[in-house]
């Protein structure tokens, strides 16, 4: 299985009769291959953790986002390596979670409350000076790679609303003087929060799916052999987004469905 | 604070350092962890949490003990899941109790799985909560130091696993079969039921979901007695719960109180009433998914049952409060652009009916309305419920609806003065 010469080190995979997803999109001696071999203990003890050890996807995917930043095309394929499954399955799980930025995002992660009791408390007004004061809108990443903004649902501290987390830590009682402070800080290297790590240089939006309406249920996408969920599991099917707007992204998958007589497409994007 | 706040799970939050063992301990935390695995049946646990009357504390109050007799005796291996996945729009009771008091969740948990004769259990803590993972996890480490975790339980032979999963955004994931489907490593799309979770759960085992303020009463059940939960408040719905009270009023903030305790003295006794000057409006009384209740409702008892009959739900226990400043409109647009997110995709109406009435929300705030609109809203989001595989596309219309019928003049006032779109008349 792991015949492609890379000589990458990835912790023990069951043997599932798959081809290794890593070989064709990293390559050895990499930054990435260093971060494999140096988390593998750490995968090894959280796939442990587990009866299934498909239970470790989103442990896994939130240790290669801690590490890289983002959860990469190659963290995607380093999962689905080492708990036998397709890359597929890997990446129509994890762009379902809003929490892992399938794009390299800026070193701080903003994101303002935009739920009920955050919009009586004035959210409203601190989104609106976020935006003026960064220059960006909603799920855009500044050119300097410093912010990534993002106006997320209730985050339950409503009682000092508003409230807004970075990099997943919560700040409460919002006003425009410590949007200032903060973003000051943030600048200056003297914000008390840890930075993300950042591997690669971020682009405008992180996110691939913006809209509920490009969410997967209408039916187009490849249904996935490694699909053995239980009754309502979807979880096979590739995004229809990507089957829309990756450029060659369908015609690359109809040739694959051609070899692999388990993969079938489910509808044909009408358009490239 | 008046004299009916009490403190059961809150106890000694804000004044001691309850993350440390040692101080947990020296509440008397964990005596009933030992007296459970070295004094009592599982059977005499659970039979505990029944005669307690115990009513899930996540939103749905469905009686704890019932939902664990339904787990069949098939020699199966059982899981319990505590489900720290709180995403409902206004509550925030399990994000302090996670923060605060972790050992009293540890403690209810392992008590629990014991009752359901599990060796597996779980937490599922929502993916923003790290600082709260951060705390649990320690505070796990703390217990398994102690022997209450792991291998033979206190020298008792009785092996429990307690396993960390992190959520990473999705507030479907607090929906039971959902949260099953994430920590198995898929999409939290929820499951079709039947089967029921108690049936063909985690792994197709027989598994109990329960939320984190639910199995943190059950230490407190065992020590004081079944008797002791079950003879407060209303027979059918007693007990103490911890409500979130949030939005227009002056001391927003988590208050446990007797179940029964009317809205009137929620608002005003525990949360310090509206800001000065400034007249009551209307209250979400349990969360993002409720109808609003307005000044006729203010002396109903806060409990499952009265609640329900006033036309709305307890739910998570969350309620939000809206003064005379309040755009309904906005709120409304608020929610319902929470849900239209949220939605998994999986069933058509939620997925298509929560964007629709998005855009139609929007629309109107953009002064781009027209005159159908508001009849539309409202007859496009009735229906949409029952038509969904979970909750979540349920949830959308109660809030909408009762605000729309209220408060219609709100909606009206957006519409553009001619009532004809400018792009039209252009």
């Amino acid at each position: 299985m792991n015949g492609h010469g890379h000589g990458h080190v990835v912790s023990e995979t069951p043997d599932v009769g798959l081809p290794d997803w890593t070989a064709g999109v990293h390559r050895a001696g990499n930054a990435f291959d260093e971060m494999i071999a140096r988390l593998a203990p750490e995968v090894d003890a959280i796939v442990a953790q587990y009866e299934d050890s498909r239970s470790a996807l989103l442990p896994l995917a939130h240790l290669y986002q801690e590490h890289e930043g983002y959860v990469s095309p190659n963290g995607i394929a380093a999962i689905a390596h080492r708990l036998g499954l397709t890359p597929a399955v890997v990446e129509s799980t994890v762009s379902f979670y809003t929490l892992f930025y399938r794009k390299p995002v800026g070193k701080y992660m903003l994101q303002v409350c935009r739920n009920l009791s955050c919009l009586l408390g004035g959210a409203e007004e601190i989104m609106a000076y976020f935006r003026e004061r960064l220059e960006i809108g909603h799920l855009e990443t500044t050119d300097d790679g410093l912010f990534s903004y993002e106006e997320v649902e209730c985050l339950a501290a409503c009682d000092r609303a508003p409230c807004m987390q970075v990099n997943l830590e919560f700040f409460y009682d919002l006003t425009k003087h410590d949007v200032d402070d903060m973003l000051a800080a943030m600048r200056g290297g003297t914000f008390p929060v840890k930075p993300l790590v950042q591997t690669k240089r971020p682009s405008r939006s992180w996110h691939v799916v913006q809209e509920a309406g490009k969410k997967s249920a209408g039916g187009v996408g490849v249904v996935d052999p490694n699909n053995a969920g239980g009754l309502g599991d979807r979880s096979g099917i590739i995004m229809l987004d990507r089957l829309l707007t990756e450029p060659g992204f369908a015609q690359r998958t109809r040739e694959r469905a051609a070899h692999e007589p388990n993969l079938q497409i489910a509808a044909e994007p009408e358009n490239e | 604070m008046p004299d009916f706040v009490t403190k059961v799970l809150t106890q000694g939050i804000g004044e001691k350092n309850l993350c440390d063992i040692a101080v947990y301990m020296d509440t008397g935390g964990y005596e009933q962890l030992r007296r459970a695995f070295k004094e009592l049946s599982p059977k005499e646990v659970s039979d505990l949490t029944s005669g307690a009357n115990l009513r899930g504390r996540g939103g749905a109050g469905f009686p704890t003990g019932r939902k664990w007799s339904f787990l069949p005796n098939n020699g199966r291996p059982r899981y319990l899941v505590c489900n720290c996945d709180e995403a409902e729009p206004g509550t925030f009771k399990d994000h302090m109790l996670l923060e605060q008091t972790p050992h009293q969740i540890i403690e209810g948990i392992l008590i629990s799985a014991y009752a359901i004769g599990s060796h597996h259990a779980f937490i599922y803590i929502r993916g923003e909560f790290k600082r709260g993972y951060e705390i649990f996890r320690d505070a796990l480490a703390q217990a398994r130091e102690k022997g209450f975790v792991g291998k033979s339980v206190l020298g008792t032979g009785y092996d429990l696993e307690l396993t960390i999963h992190r959520g990473a955004g999705a507030y479907i994931c607090g929906e039971e079969t959902g949260l099953i489907n994430s920590l198995e490593g898929r999409r939290g799309e929820p499951r079709l039921k039947p089967p029921f979770p108690a049936v063909k759960g985690l792994y197709g085992e027989p598994t109990v979901v329960n939320n984190v303020e639910t199995l943190a009463y059950v230490p407190h059940i065992l020590k004081n007695g079944a008797e002791w939960f079950a003879t407060v408040g209303p027979e059918r719905s007693p007990g103490y719960k911890i409500v979130s009270i949030s939005g227009h009023v002056k001391r927003p903030g988590n208050y446990e109180v007797p179940l029964g305790t009317t809205i009137r003295q929620l608002i005003w006794d525990c949360a310090g009433g509206l800001r000065d000057g400034r007249t009551f409006l209307g209250v979400q009384p349990g969360g993002g998914s409720s109808a609003c209740l307005f000044e006729e409702h203010l002396d109903t008892p806060y409990d499952f049952d009265s609640i329900a009959k006033a036309g709305s739900m307890l739910g998570s226990g969350a309620m939000v409060v809206f003064d005379d400043t309040a755009d309904f409109v906005k709120a409304a647009y608020a929610l319902i652009r929470f849900f239209a997110h949220e939605s998994c995709g999986q069933c058509t109406p939620c997925r298509e009916g929560g964007q629709w009435i998005e855009k139609t929300l929007a629309r109107l705030l953009d002064g781009r309305g027209v005159e159908t609109d508001i009849e539309v809203l409202v007859s496009a989001a009735h229906q949409l419920t029952g038509l969904n595989l979970c909750a979540l596309g349920d949830s959308i219309e109660p809030f909408l609806a009762s605000v729309v019928k209220r408060f219609e003049s709100q909606f009206r006032a957006y519409l553009p003065k001619t009532g004809v779109p400018e792009k039209v008349l252009v």
